[in-house]
């Protein structure tokens, strides 16, 4: 399960599907029924996988609707392009590279700095209903800056650096998955880790968030 | 970090991705290289710091919506997005799924379920119809005598026909005694009630009729009456949290004003002190 708990909806784990029998149908086998014409099982799919595919769209684009467009039309162009699957890779795989290359036309279209700025002000009644019971209001607006900064240092990578985060930090695939996806030998992919991961801890320690401060809260 | 260290191995430390001998040297490598420990000390916190990034959670349910196989041609298939982000689309059956419509299924639920329990059956036969309770399926005593019934084919072969052609002329006489009676305005037809696990009842359609509108209607007053607790107990709860809630976001933006003010006194002393030294120093 990626780190994050982008756990995807109606599954207990994303490579399993519980059914009413108590049979746990793994991707592969519904990809297989999905392959035969069973539109139920590609539905299960993108049950499944909708959450995370939706999450590693909107940390590469930033943008909640287009975010959401992405993730439509990846499972769209999985669907159609199903017969072509060859299992080869993890059907998981298969939709972050369809993610991926849809990601990266939307962003040569746009043209744009990559993730979402984050808003100036914070909106005291939104971040409400959001509280929990234990967290007071000055630690939810702590914990909105602290999102809002780790967009922005995000944002303030290139590219390569920063899906190789993505990918592994929030959605806790392997050295060699990534290097797979991105299409890059493993070194490159530790290597693009490493110098991601240092300039973002510099640029968050610039703005008064060190580690330590950030562990505390 | 010194010349000596490596970075890919670093990361991979830092993402528990090393086997046991190598984890057991980059180990004895960390505890000479303070810079290494820094590091990766940084890291570990920056990781923690990562998580606080969380992408919004929006309302999915879109779905592939034909039955088109995946070897049609593209444009044969679309995806249901949901009813929300399409105003004119069908509702999910979430949408449909109100209160009142909750309590209607649950209310025909308890109903069928006890029919099923109490195994009502309703008959018609030549002498009126009849309403049977119970489990016991042989024959009661005081059941209505089953109307004779019409022999297929394969049965009549032993069938004296003259019995037969009497018990229809029975059957048609009863008929017309029935058609007869339910023309009367006082007289209704009678009813039996058969109960197989009580002493029998012998009771009209109309007091039957009765029973069971008492029975609805007390069902139905009970059933207003846990609603009306229901609601004002969830009247109640939403009060509660309003309040709670208000009273939290009064008590933040007290401290928020308190903040703002202190901050505020504090550049305009910083001002105040700059513009007073750029006087004294022209």
């Amino acid at each position: 399960m990626p780190p994050d708990g982008q756990t995807p909806r109606g599954a207990s784990k994303p490579t399993e599907n519980v059914t009413s029998l108590g049979m746990a149908s793994t991707d592969e086998e519904l990809v297989a029924r999905s392959m035969g014409g069973d539109l139920d099982s590609f539905n299960q799919l993108v049950l499944r996988w909708e959450r995370p595919i939706y999450a590693l769209a909107y940390r590469v684009i930033g943008r909640e609707d287009d975010a959401r467009d992405v993730c439509q039309e990846t499972f769209l162009r999985a669907f159609r392009a199903l017969g072509g699957f060859k299992g080869q890779a993890k059907f998981s795989s298969w939709l972050y590279r369809i993610t991926l290359n849809l990601c990266r036309d939307w962003i040569r279209r746009q043209r744009r700095q990559p993730v979402a700025q984050a808003p100036e002000g914070v909106d005291l009644l939104d971040l409400v209903t959001e509280t929990t019971p234990t967290e007071s209001i000055e630690d939810l607006v702590a914990r909105r800056e602290l999102s809002h900064a780790v967009a922005r240092a995000m944002a303030s990578l290139p590219d390569e650096q920063r899906t190789a985060i993505i990918l592994k930090e929030y959605h806790g695939l392997t050295f060699q998955e990534i290097a797979d996806l991105l299409d890059c030998p493993l070194s490159t992919v530790k290597t693009r880790l490493y110098q991601g991961l240092t300039v973002l801890r510099r640029q968050l320690a610039g703005a008064g968030l060190s580690g330590d401060s950030l562990t505390r809260r | 970090m010194t010349t000596n260290c490596d970075s890919e191995l670093l990361v991979s430390y830092l993402y528990d991705d090393l086997s046991g001998e190598d984890v057991a040297a980059f180990e004895r490598h960390l505890r000479g290289c303070a810079a290494c420990r820094e590091a990766l000390a940084g890291f570990r916190g920056l990781r923690s710091t990562l998580s606080t990034w969380t992408p919004p959670q929006p309302d999915f349910a879109f779905e592939i919506a034909d039955s088109h196989s995946p070897a049609l041609p593209p444009g044969h298939a679309r995806l249901h997005a949901p009813a929300h982000a399409h105003p004119h689309a069908h509702p999910s059956w979430r949408a449909w799924w109100t209160p009142a419509a909750g309590l209607a299924a649950a209310a025909v639920l308890v109903l069928a379920a006890a029919s099923a329990l109490a195994h009502v059956e309703i008959r018609t036969g030549a002498d009126g119809f009849s309403v049977r309770t119970g489990w016991n399926t042989s024959a009661s005593a005081n059941a209505p005598v089953p109307a004779p019934a019409l022999a297929s084919p394969s049965a009549s072969a032993g069938v004296d026909l003259t019995k037969y052609e009497a018990s229809v002329a029975d059957m048609q006489r009863r008929l017309r005694e029935l058609e007869a009676e339910s023309h009367k305005p006082v007289m209704p037809s009678p009813v039996r009630m058969v109960s197989q696990t009580g002493p029998a009842n012998h009771l009209s359609d109309a007091e039957i009729l009765t029973r069971v509108r008492d029975l609805l209607a007390q069902s139905e007053s009970r059933q207003q009456r846990e609603l009306a607790i229901r609601i004002a107990q969830v009247v109640r709860d939403v009060d509660a949290q309003r309040t709670a809630d208000l009273a939290r976001i009064q008590q933040g933006l007290g401290r928020i004003d308190a903040m703002t003010t202190a901050d505020a006194a504090a550049h305009r002393e910083l001002a105040n002190y700059v513009i007073t030294s750029t006087r004294q120093q022209k």
